[in-house]
């Protein structure tokens, strides 16, 4: 209980930094504008009811990458390949719903399937050859990314019109995006049960349930199971695991292939709420990206997640209210210090379980049998926080 | 000039929860070998570390030649001619032995490196001490015995009057260890003077002229060996009359348990095999020891045995099963308990909490868990009897990170959790590393209850007094081979020494006796 | 002909950049600490070298400064940016012993917004694109010779020729020499391999691992301008990759740096083929295919890099106390 209070109260700590600094940036860059724009972004999400349904739309998928990244992390695996799982999740639920006309929940298993192929060679490539998966999930974000566009490019219909492009199914000169749902497969589209009517906004749908329900069966996975009892041992000393029977190298795979399903299943979300098209471009997605953010600043607990995924989409829409006086970049500038911040958040632990425990040794008058604060501790996204309780 | 060349006074080291040294005073004569005895645990290694620089006490005062002085890391100690060969060798593995033995002090012209010069420095030392060493030789390809002449030709490349050996007899074989204290002895001739910690008592009373015990961080005094005998220093040091021998009932020797076949396993380090051609077997009610210096082959026949690494020839049997090929679970499942030699590496997960830690070899069994799902309670429940049954002592009990803990209560914590799963087969090495006599005489007690009720323990060990002590056979290992296997009540230490030497071998010696007749 | 000139001298310059920044990962690595901060540092480094040389262009083209001094400030200028940049990942993980993979994500995320909010206030709202000047490349003229344009030695040697490829020969040299044959390099080395045996022989692993990453932060910086260079489209706050490529490049070369060199061809290589490949004849085309110029050709070099790291993983030995923060205490 303690432990987590410290967790959360370190992560305000560091996003309290990140936004000071934030401000500090923008004072420097046009102070006239700098304290409205600012309280303008820290505001926007909550202004109205359209903006929220924004700022929850874009949370569902960010919970998903932000949970691939976490699960990798509790087996002790840094899966930077998140945004590569969500770009071939995003392609195969929107080729199932384009080309083969599926409804939404098949679409959704298929990109779950394709985010899960899309961890499987990473997690087979670290756990058989020992090749580090930063590198692998770096080339396989970019091969995933590329081949998506290729196969968007190519894919052609019996006509031999591109079949994923507006061009097959109505007039258009739009090359590069995908067709629009609602006319190519409605079918498809994540259903809103009236939560659309509710928030006056077409950007809200069930996603952001569907993503809470998985972040709560990855908590119980992890913290309730035996299997999420063998990942950690494997995660915290993959050799103290292999002594005790667990298979490490099984899990390992096993790990980066769920955590691939949980970024595919964020890319499907996303793209079948029928609001966006994937568009073809050069540069890898950000989304799965941020998901390290997410991930990092829940300190890769699942039910944190949620929290840290609405954070961010939150911040991210305030950041569109800061154009174009300012580079809406500036909120990645303010996410990126919050992670470094939190990457050396064990000494923010550190120095405010000082504090807390000052404050309790005096109730419980047992300083000497405190453990003593190890300085080497493992580093912090190994830390254990859900402990049985 | 003061009688003393180095003077440690009063001095006072904490860590976080721990006084490690308290009050503690030492004074090293010129030209004597001065021994510092105490117990795993007493704080000899952190007053040479204090000694040596690496770190500061809070209180007291350090003297050279009566002069107080500041040592503040180890590149004072060395200004100030203080050497020390560490307990773990402080060498880099991937390095030559020439460019381990100038790290640090590297002979240069504007930060350009004069190995010639180095080279022909480190020959001269080497002949003038018979400290045989290939200046060219990377540290991982070299025998444990050659590491450690490389770091006593750190110590005399740095010119150290001053030398300070931690615990350096661990890895030497007995006749390694005579050579050991007759290099000591030269060096005290040349007036070089020599701090030896140790907890061996034969090792003092053979070359030390006097001695400082520690006893739990405190200072128990200091004696001249002349005037005292072996059982006054144990008593020093442990605070009580130790008992050399241990307890056990009659042999009742039962059924073949482990049968072990022509087991040989390759080596990851060089291509030669580091297990070469094993058998013996292990039947229950006896307690089997393989005995031999470390690094070579016991770790790895252990991995072989226990599963964590393949074997390329040879069979095991247990119980009648072949578990040649098993998977660890299936060993386990068998009966088979491992006590690793590694607590850190193997035997814990640091971060768990000590209940995970103690259910990490059964969460998988019915009793803790249902659908998958851990049963918390029941993990609980066993964790507190497994705490109260073997006195674990942690911070918060349960739900203490094991990390927090220390060494031997995690040791603690290992041993408990692999008798309690009742093995038919218990592998247990070096099961006493790092505890304190106390501790020591609990483990061999479970150990020998063990073998009472008629299962079957197979010990590896490096601790001669273990050795004699508590098996019922000795099997020595040298270079991969069993060499020998004796009756401890029949065999001495001398004798043990020369196999695990590798100066003899019954086998072979009876091959070629058998060559010679054909 | 002119192809093999243009694909020799793009090979030249696209490996120049791995090289200069797998060799500062090298010496992080080395000395114990995992930079996987090179992305960003290469960044920063592009960033600032073509702001530089933005602010220099009036003075060039007024020829009040000689074009290649010019591009040895906006160098030299990149490399010292990349290094104040790379302080930020030492600090972390030396000073405060974060967890240094966490820490240099960060600084990945970090560069990029940073540049383009950068680039925005420079050059006003929207102008994502910071334009290389044509000065900075070296041409015929620099020498006094005329070369017909598009004769072989003039491909060969002077349409991809810039000052960053001569400095990159003497900082190889110097990356060698310091390795191998300096105080400085045994004990670097040994940092990332034994700190604790370093400590005990007085070596300041802390001093020694700042040195490392500083090192990589110098290179990580010029590598950025140089692959700004070679890409040759201007600076739009981005390097593609690169910095995880030359990571690839540094297991790949088993960090070092003779090895890295021939790594850093390689890959060059490929990379080159890939972009080439339309024009290369026995290359296979896939005319039936829309895009593969952009996006069939360019997976080559990440494929190659995944394919090549599994085939050599088993030799691959990384220094062995890499990414564990050092700590006093532990012995």
């Amino acid at each position: 209980m303690k432990k987590g209070l410290i967790s959360i109260l370190s992560s305000v700590i560091s996003i309290l930094i990140g936004l000071l600094f934030g401000l500090i940036l923008l004072l420097i860059v046009n102070p006239a504008q700098a304290f409205p724009k600012f309280g303008e972004m820290l505001t926007a999400g909550f202004s109205s009811a359209p903006k929220l349904a924004k700022v929850l739309y874009q949370a569902a998928p960010l919970i998903m990458t932000g949970l691939a990244v976490a699960f990798a992390f509790k087996t002790g695996l840094f899966n930077i390949v998140a945004s590569g799982q969500y770009t071939v999740g995003a392609f195969t639920a929107l080729a199932c719903a384009i080309i083969f006309q599926m409804p939404w929940w098949v679409c959704l298993i298929a990109s779950m399937i394709a985010g899960a192929v899309w961890g499987f060679f990473p997690g087979l490539f670290k756990s058989l050859f020992n090749v580090n998966e930063v590198i692998t999930s770096i080339m396989f974000n970019w091969i995933g990314m590329m081949a998506v566009n290729l196969l968007c490019m190519n894919l052609k219909n019996a006509a031999g019109l591109n079949v994923m492009l507006p061009t097959a199914w109505v007039s258009s000169p739009i090359k590069d995006r995908t067709a629009a749902l609602s006319y190519a497969n409605p079918n498809a589209m994540i259903p809103k049960m009236g939560l659309d009517k509710l928030f006056n906004s077409n950007f809200m749908n069930i996603s952001i349930f569907i993503a809470i329900v998985v972040a709560v069966i990855m908590w119980v996975i992890l913290n309730r199971t035996t299997f999420g009892y063998e990942l950690k041992a494997c995660g915290f000393n993959k050799n103290a695991s292999i002594y005790a029977g667990i298979n490490a190298k099984r899990n390992i795979v096993l790990s980066m292939v769920i955590a691939g399903a949980l970024a595919g299943l964020g890319g499907g979300i996303y793209y079948l709420a029928g609001t966006a098209e994937y568009t073809i471009q050069k540069l890898l997605l950000p989304m799965g990206f941020n998901g390290i953010s997410v991930a990092l600043l829940a300190t890769s607990n699942p039910i944190g997640t949620i929290f840290s995924a609405l954070f961010i989409s939150y911040i991210q829409v305030g950041g569109e209210s800061l154009q174009p006086v300012f580079a809406k970049e500036m909120i990645d500038i303010i996410i990126a210090v919050i992670i470094y911040l939190s990457a050396f958040a064990l000494l923010t632990k550190t120095i405010l379980s000082k504090y807390i425990r000052l404050d309790k040794s005096n109730v419980n008058a047992e300083p000497a049998s405190a453990a003593p604060v190890k300085p080497d501790v493992k580093p912090t996204l190994k830390e254990s926080e859900g402990e049985k309780a | 000039m003061s009688e003393y060349v180095i003077e440690m006074l009063n001095i006072t080291k904490e860590f976080p929860g721990i006084k490690a040294n308290d009050n503690i005073t030492l004074q090293l004569k010129h030209g004597e070998v001065h021994a510092l005895l105490g117990e795993n645990g007493a704080g000899k290694s952190t007053l040479m570390s204090v000694l040596f620089g690496l770190y500061q006490p809070e209180a007291g005062v350090i003297k050279k030649d009566g002069k107080e002085v500041k040592i503040n890391n180890p590149n004072d100690a060395n200004a100030l001619h203080i050497g020390m060969v560490h307990q773990h060798f402080k060498l880099v593995e991937i390095f030559t032995v020439l460019d381990n033995i100038i790290l640090g002090a590297e002979p240069n012209k504007m930060g350009f490196l004069k190995k010639a010069e180095a080279r022909k420095k480190v020959l001269e030392l080497s002949e003038k001490y018979g400290l045989q060493v290939d200046p060219d030789a990377k540290i991982e390809d070299i025998s444990v015995g050659m590491q450690q002449r490389v770091e006593i030709l750190k110590m005399l490349y740095r010119d150290n009057e001053i030398l300070i050996f931690d615990e350096p007899t661990a890895v030497l074989t007995p006749q390694e260890i005579d050579e050991l204290m007759e290099i000591m002895r030269n060096f005290t001739k040349e007036g070089k003077s020599i701090l030896f910690i140790t907890h061996k008592l034969n090792e003092i009373m053979a070359v030390a002229d006097r001695c400082t015990v520690l006893r739990k961080g405190k200072y128990m005094g200091t004696v001249d060996i002349k005037n005292t005998t072996k059982e006054e220093l144990s008593r020093m040091m442990v605070g009580r009359d130790v008992k050399f021998e241990v307890d056990k009932e009659p042999q009742k020797l039962g059924d073949v348990v482990l049968d072990v076949q022509h087991v040989t396993v390759p080596s990851k380090l060089h291509s030669n095999n580091a297990v070469k051609d094993v058998s013996f077997q292990v039947r229950a009610g006896e307690i089997v020891c393989l005995a031999g210096i470390e690094g070579n082959g016991q770790t790895q026949f252990v991995y072989a045995l226990t599963g964590l690494d393949k074997m390329s020839h040879g069979k095991i049997t247990m119980l009648g099963h072949d578990i040649t090929r098993a998977k660890i679970r299936e060993r386990s499942k068998l009966g088979m308990s491992h006590i690793p030699e590694d607590r850190h590496k193997h035997g814990l997960v640091l971060d768990f909490t000590l209940e995970q830690n103690l259910v990490l070899q059964r969460y998988w069994q019915p009793e803790f868990q249902k659908y998958g799902f851990i049963k918390n309670a029941e993990v609980r429940k066993y964790a507190e009897r497994l705490i109260r049954e073997n006195d674990i002592r942690s911070g918060q009990g349960p739900i203490t990170t094991v990390r927090s803990m220390s060494g031997g209560n995690q040791q603690k914590a290992i041993v408990a959790r692999e008798i309690d799963k009742n093995p038919e087969l218990l592998v247990a090495v070096q099961p006493t590393r790092g505890l304190d006599v106390g501790a020591i005489e609990g483990v061999h007690k479970q150990l020998v209850a063990q073998r009472d009720a008629g299962k079957a323990v197979l010990l590896v060990s490096l601790e001669l007094e273990e050795v004699m002590s508590v098996p019922d056979r000795i099997l020595v290992m040298y270079e991969g081979e069993i060499v020998g296997e004796f009756d401890p009540k029949k065999t001495t230490v001398q004798e043990l020494g020369l196999y695990m030497a590798g100066a003899k071998n019954m086998y072979r010696d009876v091959e070629k006796k058998g060559g010679a007749e054909a | 002909m002119i192809v093999l000139a243009d694909v020799i001298s793009s090979t030249i310059v696209f490996a120049v950049p791995l090289l200069l920044v797998a060799m500062g990962g090298m010496f992080s690595e080395r000395s114990g600490i995992i930079n996987i901060a090179l992305e960003g540092i290469m960044i920063i480094g592009a960033l600032m070298g073509c702001l530089m040389m933005r602010w220099l262009d009036p003075l060039v083209t007024n020829g009040q400064l000689g074009a290649q001094l010019g591009m040895l400030i906006a160098t030299l200028f990149s490399g010292v940016c990349g290094l104040v940049f790379s302080v930020l990942l030492a600090f972390a993980s030396i000073n405060l012993k974060a967890d240094q993979t966490i820490g240099g994500t960060a600084l990945n995320m970090l560069a990029p917004a940073l540049a383009i909010v950068l680039t925005w206030v420079v050059q006003g709202q929207g102008q994502t694109t910071i334009l290389i000047p044509t000065w900075s490349r070296i041409t015929e003229a620099n020498f006094g010779l005329t070369l017909e344009n598009g004769s072989f030695i003039q491909a060969l040697l002077f349409k991809n020729f810039y000052l960053t490829t001569i400095l990159t020969i003497f900082l190889f040299a110097i990356a060698v020499i310091l390795m191998y044959k300096t105080k400085f390099g045994l004990r670097l080395r040994s940092c990332g391999e034994h700190p604790q045996a370093a400590a005990s022989v007085g070596i300041n692993v802390f001093k020694m691992r700042y040195a490392g990453v500083l090192i990589s932060g110098f290179l990580g910086g010029i590598g950025g301008l140089a692959f700004t260079l070679a890409a040759g489209s201007g600076f739009q706050s981005s390097v593609a990759g690169y910095g995880f490529l030359a990571l690839a490049v540094m297991i790949f070369g088993n960090w070092k740096p003779w090895s890295i060199l021939g790594a850093s061809l390689f890959f060059a290589l490929f990379k080159v083929i890939g972009a080439y490949a339309s024009s290369i004849p026995f290359m296979p085309q896939f005319k039936e295919l829309e895009g593969t110029s952009s996006y069939l050709w360019p997976m080559l070099p990440y494929i190659i890099t995944m394919i090549l790291l599994v085939l050599t993983s088993k030799k691959s030995r990384a220094p062995k106390a890499e990414g564990i923060p050092y700590d006093k205490g532990m012995r």
